[in-house]
């Protein structure tokens, strides 16, 4: 394109008046790529970005889907951060969420990744096995699989029962247990990060662990010395991936507590709120105010790690 | 050898086909009417056995149907009614009738009753109750009341009466204790808790002269009535007569869950015309009973309620043909035997005569037990207001706060009072 565009200037540029302009010329260069483009384009405006922006109007109205939404300005807002005890609990539910599922889950799968590290045959089949669950984790199946294992006559209690003679509560419908069934069912998902880690433990040249040996250096010493410094840019990718889904969930909530939000608000994640919301009582513009005060907190959060991460994480030069 | 088309034979074959394409809708004589409705499988395959007879005696005319679970339902009408596509016949509930009315997402459907729309020889209250602003939105599908769910086999082999009209609160709870000591299976307890169901605290709460809702909309109870309402509870809790507060949790309020057809307990709550469902799941033979009486002479708690209604779209193309599919299925006595009772008992004059034969014990039980509520029965109260599911969802957690030891009995009156009164004052 750009040398036959050239070539036409070229041939024309003796005759200086009928130069092709820049625009006909910048349009022939990139106008085939937008074109191509068109499909996605149509997407990203139609289905995402056109959307997010009448999700940001619809904030401020009042709008049951019955009737066209009504302007009420600051409202939503000013409720859902003053005068909502609902709110408060479901932040409470999904912080304590996040902030117990997400480090255990990468311990866990860190943990992992270093056993599967040390060589074993079959290494593939052993990452496909602890891979599958994050596959099919966040699935409504495996949802109410959940439930059934960990009510009261289900797998986990009957075990209980037969090894150690326990007779165990229903976990998924006491309020004391149940936000925490939920937090072993996002640890259970442990496969997809260790992959990545598994991915970075393998990028750790080896001869560091070797002269860290001659040394004398103890496992657990090179370990926190020589394996974590290097995999922090690892650990940053994964922390900031693992806690934006976990403030996303809503699936596992959803089946586990009949869409309830569990014993008494115990697993209201705030997905679940916000959906309530919507569609139990058609307060759409109450709804997309939760889901902006969300992306809000998201946004928040990651702008701190990003900022944090000049101090911990150490990138190969 | 391969066939090959040149250019000239591409286009006149294409826009030949093309020409056909158009032609054949206006060959096409068919109308299209389609139909939403919530309820379980069983619901369906009797609504669909009744719209298959309506396409037969009506060539010309189907009849698409959809059904989905109670609490799905409403969000996808309401999705679908905003995009101005709502189905043209739509199963409507009490509580919604006034604000679907009020917003024109139904239509009146006073210009087809007596030519094309028969309710002639319906029960008078049954047709107010489906009118809104003195127009009529809703034909109603069928009459139900509350009930209890009772598990006879249980009840036969430990030699107890079973629940009848004169049952007292007292004898309920002497029921259920012995049930529960009896220990005739694992984890079996006497009776499901029923803090958290509202029909039972409504039919509580109008036998003590008082209601859930005033006709425009504020709360007719107080904080003394809740918290009588959570002793009562507590102490069946205490006295082991009902389920403990982690095993009622895994009742999810429909018949599947419940925990009589899980076999924790020998009565469960749910209304008259759930009795068909509920049995299609119980292996155990199954009766019907009203809620308990406060005493000898307390106030009718239940009322007959027009278990659901059909109403025809507002933004319907085809609101005649929908009247006359509405009416075909109130009246028709062949569609009548398709549907039985399992919406409620029919409320044709005509129908009910015609299907009394053909119930069985089941169906008998369910029909008697709503005609002969005599003296158990008040009036209908008049619809809830919009927020009425918000103060439902709210009672279900104050009661599992009182159950799990959250909050104490006398803290609940006041505070569910509280969160009811600001519930209704939301604009929304």
């Amino acid at each position: 394109m750009a040398v036959r565009a050239g070539e036409a200037a070229g041939s024309l540029g003796a005759e200086a008046a009928t130069t092709p302009s820049l625009w006909s010329r910048m349009s022939e260069r990139i106008g085939p790529g937008y074109l191509f483009l068109t499909p996605w384009l149509i997407g990203l405006f139609g289905l995402t970005l056109g959307p997010i922006i009448y999700s940001f109007y619809l904030s401020f109205t009042q709008f049951d889907l019955l009737t066209s939404p009504e302007w009420v300005g600051l409202d939503n807002y000013q409720r859902i951060l003053t005068a909502d005890p609902k709110f408060m609990a479901s932040m409470r539910v999904t912080f304590l969420f996040v902030l117990f599922s997400v480090p255990l889950k990468l311990a866990f799968a860190l943990a992992v990744a270093m056993l599967l590290n040390k060589g074993i045959s079959a290494l593939p089949m052993y990452r496909a096995i602890f891979y599958l669950p994050s596959l099919l984790g966040a699935s409504v199946a495996i949802a109410i699989l959940w439930r059934t294992i960990f009510s009261a006559d289900g797998l986990i209690n009957q075990l209980l029962w037969t090894a150690f003679g326990i007779s165990g509560p229903s976990w998924i419908s006491n309020p004391n247990y149940a936000l925490w069934t939920l937090v072993v069912l996002s640890i259970w998902q442990f496969g997809s990060p260790m992959i990545i880690f598994l991915a970075g433990l393998r990028q750790i040249p080896q001869d560091m662990y070797e002269a860290a040996s001659l040394d004398g250096a103890s496992q657990w010493r090179q370990f926190w010395k020589i394996t974590l410094p290097l995999l922090t840019p690892v650990v940053f990718f994964n922390v900031i991936i693992q806690t934006i889904e976990a403030f996303k969930s809503f699936t596992p909530a959803f089946i586990i507590s009949g869409g309830q939000g569990g014993p008494i608000n115990s697993t209201l994640f705030y997905t679940l709120y916000l959906y309530q919301e919507a569609f139990g009582f058609f307060r759409m513009g109450y709804a997309s105010a939760l889901a902006w005060i969300l992306l809000a907190i998201i946004s928040a959060f990651t702008a701190i790690s990003f900022l944090s991460s000049r101090y911990w994480v150490h990138y190969d030069d | 050898m391969a066939y090959s088309v040149d250019r000239r034979q591409l286009l006149l074959g294409g826009s030949a086909l093309l020409a056909l394409g158009a032609i054949h809708p206006a060959l096409a004589q068919e109308q299209r009417l389609r139909l939403i409705f919530w309820g379980s499988q069983a619901r369906a395959d009797r609504t669909y056995k009744a719209t298959d007879l309506y396409t037969k005696a009506n060539a010309g005319t189907t009849i698409d149907g959809e059904f989905l679970a109670w609490a799905d339902y409403w969000p996808k009408l309401a999705t679908q009614t905003a995009g101005g596509n709502a189905p043209d016949i739509i199963q409507m509930d009490y509580r919604y009738i006034v604000e679907y009315a009020n917003r024109n997402a139904i239509a009146p459907l006073d210009e087809f009753v007596g030519s094309t729309l028969n309710v002639a020889d319906f029960d008078q209250a049954q047709i107010e109750s489906g009118k809104v602003n003195g127009k009529y939105y809703g034909v109603s599908l069928g009459a139900n009341s509350s009930a209890m769910m009772v598990n006879k086999a249980v009840f036969d082999e430990l030699k107890l009466p079973l629940p009848d009209a004169k049952t007292t609160w007292e004898d309920f709870a002497k029921l259920a204790t012995e049930i529960t000591k009896a220990g005739v299976r694992r984890g079996y307890y006497g009776a499901s808790d029923g803090a958290e169901v509202e029909p039972f605290f409504e039919n509580f709460l109008r036998q003590r002269g008082k209601a859930l809702y005033t006709a425009d909309g504020q709360i007719a109870f107080d904080a003394t009535d809740v918290s009588d309402w959570f002793d009562m509870w507590a102490k069946l809790r205490e006295a082991g007569a009902v389920t403990p507060p982690d095993i009622q949790q895994l009742d999810q309020n429909n018949i599947e869950t419940s925990m009589l057809t899980q076999n924790k307990a020998a009565i469960s709550y749910g209304h008259s015309n759930q009795l068909v469902g509920f049995q299609a799941l119980n292996k155990d033979p199954l009766a019907i009973t009203n809620y308990p009486r406060h005493a000898a002479d307390s106030k009718g708690g239940h009322y007959r309620k027009p278990s659901m209604f059909f109403s025809v779209s507002g933004t319907s193309e085809n609101k005649e043909a929908a009247a006359r599919f509405i009416s075909y299925f109130v009246n028709d006595q062949e569609a009548a035997k398709a549907i039985g009772i399992e919406r409620g008992v029919p409320e044709s004059k005509a129908v009910r005569e015609a299907l009394a034969p053909t119930l069985d014990d089941l169906g008998k039980a369910a029909v008697n037990y709503v005609a002969n509520l005599g003296d158990l029965a008040g009036k209908l109260p008049p619809p809830p207001p919009n927020a009425a599911g918000e103060v439902d969802l709210a009672l279900q957690r104050k009661a599992e706060e009182v159950a799990f030891g959250q909050q104490s009995v006398s803290d609940a009156g006041p505070a569910f009072v509280a969160e009811a009164t600001e519930i209704l004052k939301r604009k929304s």
